[in-house]
């Protein structure tokens, strides 16, 4: 009998957290080593999900099903694809790096920082292995509430209260929409089959009007647009990402906004096709404008986290724009990109904290000249850097480079448009990165910084090290999701020769 | 199967020893000069026996390609392979002699410099670039090197990154030459969508074999050439090159001869039946190129810093270049000509760079009328070599240039309008006045009054904040001071020599070159009016400078000084530099970041804020008991799960 490893991710945090309760709670390295053991037993544990993945199937591999509440049709049905394989060992092998990073970071209300972190990581496995809707429901809510107390309790005091409640408005606000959606859905199969299910898979099979999709895509797609976040929902995220401590802003870069990207290719277009096929103008501009504005808006910035998260928004964008190509290259470009994103973007926040926890403070305008007290930081700093600009040979080039691929086959205009931005990256991210790290040490409070710690130098080898393999030999990662694309785009490209008619009806009745 | 190919065994050395020289230099040995320096150079110097060995070896033999598979997406299949043809062996050839001289002749130049190790990493990442860029057998691994050239310019341009403006200059390289890059992806994308292959010799023979659609070749030509128009510094993209020196001469001299403005042109010829293909696009190419050439040189009349008078007579001869394989394509002709210039200009641009090196270390400055009135002429091997090289850069017989110049000008001549032979001919006068006001100047200094009133430069020796910040971080280091006038060490000699040497022998090899490129040798009939006016503008523009520099009572102003708004005018450079900076400001800045901007916080937020301030209120009032959040939050979550049980109830 294969061992249940999903549920074993999802519920060994659980169990950490019991763990961690009953540990003293003045103890703080022991609440920190425990955390640590938690995690990396996670990451371990979730290896042979890599090793074990078959990947010349698109079927859902792991699976587990077992009924919850049968009288509603509610069931624990977890299993996973190549997209969620990916994003599943993303957030193992952040998770570990993260606690590292809180050595001296958190020093107050440790045991329930840990708590929060452990409740969080079972939250974000929950969510990429969830195939039943309720239980998708429940982990995407779970998941707010620590994130929330991230944010509002050990964030910056100036405006944390503000950034946490801006956060959880926002995203309730789309999930609430989300659930009314996901209710339809299931009433909707219910009279359609005469059977009452949330189960996932079944509901890809289920056909369903075009003006209901139409206004489900709108539904489910506002909740994760918001989580991506695409423009203009995007105002939560600078926010949050500023007032946020260190390893709250790296998760919420590179897991969260990975749920909204996700969710539009687990839920939304397999689900909705035809309204997908509907929909691509509108999102696709919307992921246009949010690559320009996002890159234009960082260039104003004079905070170093607020212009890592508008960055954030140009490089979602791309991942939008790669997902609603519905070509190959394209979608598995985006996919791609979500790792990239999370990888270098989530290097980049631990390189903010890490200058933040030496000067306490993030303005640009303090720094300048750090390659002298810090060489070995300027070194990561830059390599982080040129992998978020795109620089062939590293990670982001790939992603990069097969989204605008597919985005030129469906559009030439858009393709174009995107690659101003890849301009623009340059421009600011390099803009920063000589702000802070050349020049002369003109603030005497930088002369005597101390180097990064073996630590600290620990937390990003294996970062780097993923940096460049996925930009050395990406096929990989590519590998692992070559059948599900292939089964995702069949499956849209099924609906598209249906669109055309659907559409018609669709405009009949809505004169 | 990698060692039984020795071949496969060579090219994968040339790309994989400079590798780990970086990594292990970065990682390793940083602060260690010594062993930096013994790493890098072991590291370059097995290249240069292979370049030489494959040079002979493979010289006339058909075109050896290897290809492994990279990256596999559903319809793109990116090899990543070798391609060792003729015009490739000569640039690896070219390539790997003058990073290897460089490297040799920068132990001298960089001695005592606290980032020694960085330096030859940054050096080794260069030669990796630019070495896999020259036998890469497919144009998107051409376009990742490419790329990394970039990168490796930014390091060493801003290489004393405590200076704001190197730093700054670095990221103006980078950022102008990505501008083009983006055209030169496009182009890519364009080409792999519409024709389905990126492979260097399907792409060639498919454009001789007219299999590829027109439009198709004109649009991604035009595209690729985006890309040549940042790296080779063509209008208007031409502005970092000159900002460029801020980086250490040597870097320079690489920088300006065999890698990274040379990697535009070369992948014009790399893919020269691709572009040949289309007349549009090589019509469009001329016209730029030609534009450059006078820009440049005309700009290069007004400068005082040495190196921006070679960096400006860079940006002339790659536009000279471009235009001699535009007027080629046009005339049905051969990529030889521009190829050959391209050889040439390698040798005695960087001879150019390094002997100007060697005043720039021993004086402490960059201005050259300063350089002249100290006594530069006194360090006989370097003004030897600088004449040398000047005097083939003017195109004077019997030196490197003159030969490849009088290609150049033989192919424009070849085209049914005279003004590109005519414009061409100014060019090489401006060419030859230029470089000669610098050699006059140096060789018959006049008393540093008779400079005081060329407009730039910096009268007061002592006031030479700009010439020795240059690299004073050098000189500080190693108390390289003004009394101790040691003599030029033999490692900065050496390569002098080389290079001298080459630019003295190449002018002689053309028809071996020729052979080797084109399979055979065509025997040129001389064209004797060109040949007389070729050399009739070189020697006027010697002439000229003569008149207005060399002469005893000389005036020391310049003939342009008598068209005072034209003479601003260039040493303005054309305000090109205002007005990138003033579309930067005003559209990009001033409008574009700033409006929106405002648009996040203003209107974007605004309404969202109208609901989260009223939250935050009830968010305050939370706050004094901090540890109801959780409970808060609970609760939110029991009203949620109890809404959905309802909802279920009710569906029931």
């Amino acid at each position: 009998m294969q061992l249940p490893i999903l549920s074993i991710l999802i519920f060994l945090p659980i169990v950490g957290i019991g763990i961690l309760l009953i540990l003293d709670r003045k103890h703080h390295k022991g609440l920190k080593y425990a955390t640590l053991a938690i995690s990396l037993v996670e990451f371990l544990v979730s290896l042979p999900l890599w090793f074990n993945f078959n990947s010349q199937t698109a079927a859902m591999q792991f699976v587990e099903h077992r009924e919850w509440l049968p009288t509603y049709g509610i069931s624990y049905y977890v299993g996973i694809d190549g997209f969620s394989l990916l994003l599943i060992m993303l957030t193992t092998f952040l998770t570990p790096l993260c606690v590292l990073a809180t050595w001296d970071d958190i020093q107050h209300r440790v045991k329930e920082f840990m708590v929060c972190l452990l409740a969080l990581m079972s939250g974000m496995i929950g969510v990429f292995v969830s195939l039943d809707l309720f239980l998708f429901y429940v982990f995407w809510e779970v998941m707010l509430i620590p994130m929330y107390l991230l944010i509002g309790v050990w964030g910056n005091p100036a405006r944390r209260v503000y950034a946490a409640i801006k956060f959880f408005l926002f995203t309730m606000f789309g999930s609430l929409l989300m659930l009314v959606a996901i209710l339809v859905l299931y009433f909707h199969y219910g009279k359609t089959t005469g059977t009452y299910t949330f189960d996932l898979l079944k509901m890809y099979g289920v056909s369903i009007p075009f003006n209901m999709q139409f206004w489900m895509f709108l539904a489910f797609g506002l909740a994760f647009a918001i989580k991506v976040p695409m423009f203009p929902f995007h105002t939560w995220l600078p926010d949050a990402h500023t007032e946020a401590p260190t390893v709250g802003s790296v998760i919420l870069a590179a897991v969260l906004l990975k749920m909204g990207t996700y969710g539009f290719l687990r839920f939304n277009m397999p689900m909705f096709p035809e309204a997908a096929h509907y929909f691509v103008p509108l999102f696709s501009i919307l992921a246009l404008i949010g690559i320009v504005y996002g890159a234009l808006v960082s260039m104003m910035q004079k905070d170093l986290k607020r212009l890592i998260a508008f960055s954030s928004v140009s490089h979602l964008g791309f991942v939008m724009l790669g997902l609603f190509t519905f070509t190959m290259p394209g979608v598995q470009g985006g996919i791609i990109q979500m790792i990239n994103h999370g990888l270098s973007t989530g290097a980049l926040f631990l390189i903010v904290g890490m200058i933040y926890e030496r000067r306490h403070t993030r303005m640009i305008s303090e720094f300048g000249g750090l390659c002298t007290p810090m060489p070995v930081f300027a070194i990561i700093f830059m390599i982080v850097t040129l992998s978020s600009i795109g620089l062939p040979g590293l990670n982001g080039f790939v992603g990069e480079f097969l989204i605008l691929l597919g985005t030129f086959q469906v559009n030439k205009l858009y393709a174009t448009i995107a690659a101003t931005g890849v301009i623009f990256a340059a421009c600011y991210m390099l803009w920063m990165f000589q702000r802070v790290v050349f020049g002369k040490v003109t603030n005497d409070k930088n002369k005597d910084l101390k180097d990064l710690s073996w630590r600290e130098i620990a937390i990003f080898a294996p970062l780097i090290l993923f940096i460049v393999w996925i930009g050395v030999y990406p096929s990989t990662f590519l590998d692992k999701t070559k059948a599900s694309t292939e089964n995702f785009l069949a499956m849209m490209a099924k609906a598209k020769s249906t669109q055309v008619s659907q559409s018609h009806v669709f405009k009949g009745e809505a004169q | 199967m990698v060692f039984s190919d020795p071949i496969l065994l060579g090219c994968l050395l040339t790309v994989f020893l400079p590798l780990s020289a970086f990594a292990l230099i970065m990682i390793f040995t940083r602060d260690n000069p010594k062993l930096s320096l013994a790493i890098s150079l072991v590291a370059a110097t097995i290249p240069l026996i292979i370049a030489w060995t494959f040079f002979f070896k493979l010289g006339g033999r058909a075109p050896i390609i290897y290809n492994f598979d990279w990256m596999v997406s559903d319809l793109v299949k990116v090899p990543f392979g070798f391609l060792l043809d003729p015009t490739s062996l000569v640039m690896f050839v070219i390539v790997a002699t003058i990073s290897w001289l460089v490297q040799v002749y920068s132990i001298g130049y960089m001695a005592g410099d606290p980032g020694f190790g960085r330096y030859y990493a940054d050096l080794s990442l260069f030669a990796l670039a630019m070495l896999t860029l020259v036998i890469s057998s497919g144009l998107l691994q051409l376009y990742i090197a490419w790329e990394l050239v970039g990168l490796a310019s930014y390091l060493l341009i801003g290489f004393w990154y405590e200076k704001f403006s190197a730093s700054e200059a670095g990221k103006k390289a980078f950022v102008v030459t990505r501008f083009g890059d983006i055209g030169f992806f496009m182009g890519l994308v364009f080409l792999v969508i519409f024709y389905g292959s990126l492979d260097i010799a399907t792409v060639n023979s498919a454009a001789v074999a007219n299999s590829m659609p027109p439009w198709l070749i004109t649009t991604s030509g035009l595209l690729i050439f985006c890309g040549v128009m940042g790296k080779s510094a063509q209008f208007p993209l031409h502005v970092w090159l000159p900002d460029a020196m801020e980086g250490p001469t040597p870097v320079s001299a690489l920088l300006h001869s065999a890698t990274m403005v040379a990697a535009g042109v070369f992948l014009m010829t790399r893919i020269f039946p691709f572009f040949a293909a289309s007349a549009t696009t090589m019509t469009v190419i001329l016209a730029i190129s030609t534009l450059t050439l006078i820009l440049s040189s005309t700009i290069a009349l007004a400068a005082t810093d040495i190196k921006q008078v070679w960096a400006y007579s860079t940006v002339s001869q790659l536009g000279f270049m471009a235009m001699g394989l535009a007027a080629a394509a046009l005339a049905s002709g051969t990529l030889f000509a521009g190829y050959y210039h391209l050889t040439t200009h390698a040798a005695f641009k960087a001879l150019l760079f390094l002997c100007s090196g060697v005043f720039i270390h021993h004086f402490g400055t960059n201005d050259f009328f300063t350089m002249a009135t100290q006594g530069g002429r006194k360090l006989v091997i370097p003004m030897a070599c600088i004449t040398i090289a000047a005097l083939a850069l003017a195109g004077i017989f019997p030196f490197a240039g003159f030969f490849s110049k009088e290609l150049i000008l033989t192919a424009l001549a070849h085209l049914d309008n005279k003004l590109w032979l005519v414009l061409g001919l100014f060019g090489a006068f401006l060419t030859a006045y230029y470089s000669f006001r610098v050699i006059f100047v140096m060789l018959f200094p006049k008393s540093p009054e008779a400079y005081s009133k060329v407009p730039g430069h910096i009268a007061h020796v002592e006031d030479e904040a700009h010439g020795h910040g240059a690299h004073g971080h050098a000189d500080d280091a190693h108390g390289h001071g003004h009394d101790e006038h040691h003599g030029v060490p033999w490692v900065m000699i050496f390569p002098l020599l080389v290079l001298a040497s080459f630019t003295l022998i190449l002018g002689f090899c053309q028809d071996y070159l020729e052979k080797l490129l084109l399979g055979a040798s065509h025997p040129h009939a001389m064209n004797y009016f060109l040949l007389v006016a070729a050399v009739g503008c070189a020697l006027s523009g010697i002439a000229l400078a003569w008149l207005d520099w060399g002469r005893k009572d000389a005036k020391c102003v310049g003939f342009i000084s008598r068209f005072p708004a034209l003479q601003t005018f260039f040493i303005q450079k054309w305000y090109m530099d205002h007005f990138w900076r003033w579309f930067l400001n005003r559209f990009i800045y001033g409008i574009f970041s700033k409006w929106f901007t405002y648009n996040d916080r203003r209107v974007v937020d605004g309404g969202v804020d109208a609901v989260a301030f009223s939250t935050v209120g009830s968010g305050r009032l939370l706050s004094f008991i901090q540890t109801a959040f959780l409970q808060y939050n609970l609760l939110f979550m029991v009203v949620v799960l109890a809404g959905v049980g309802i909802y279920l109830m009710m569906g029931r």
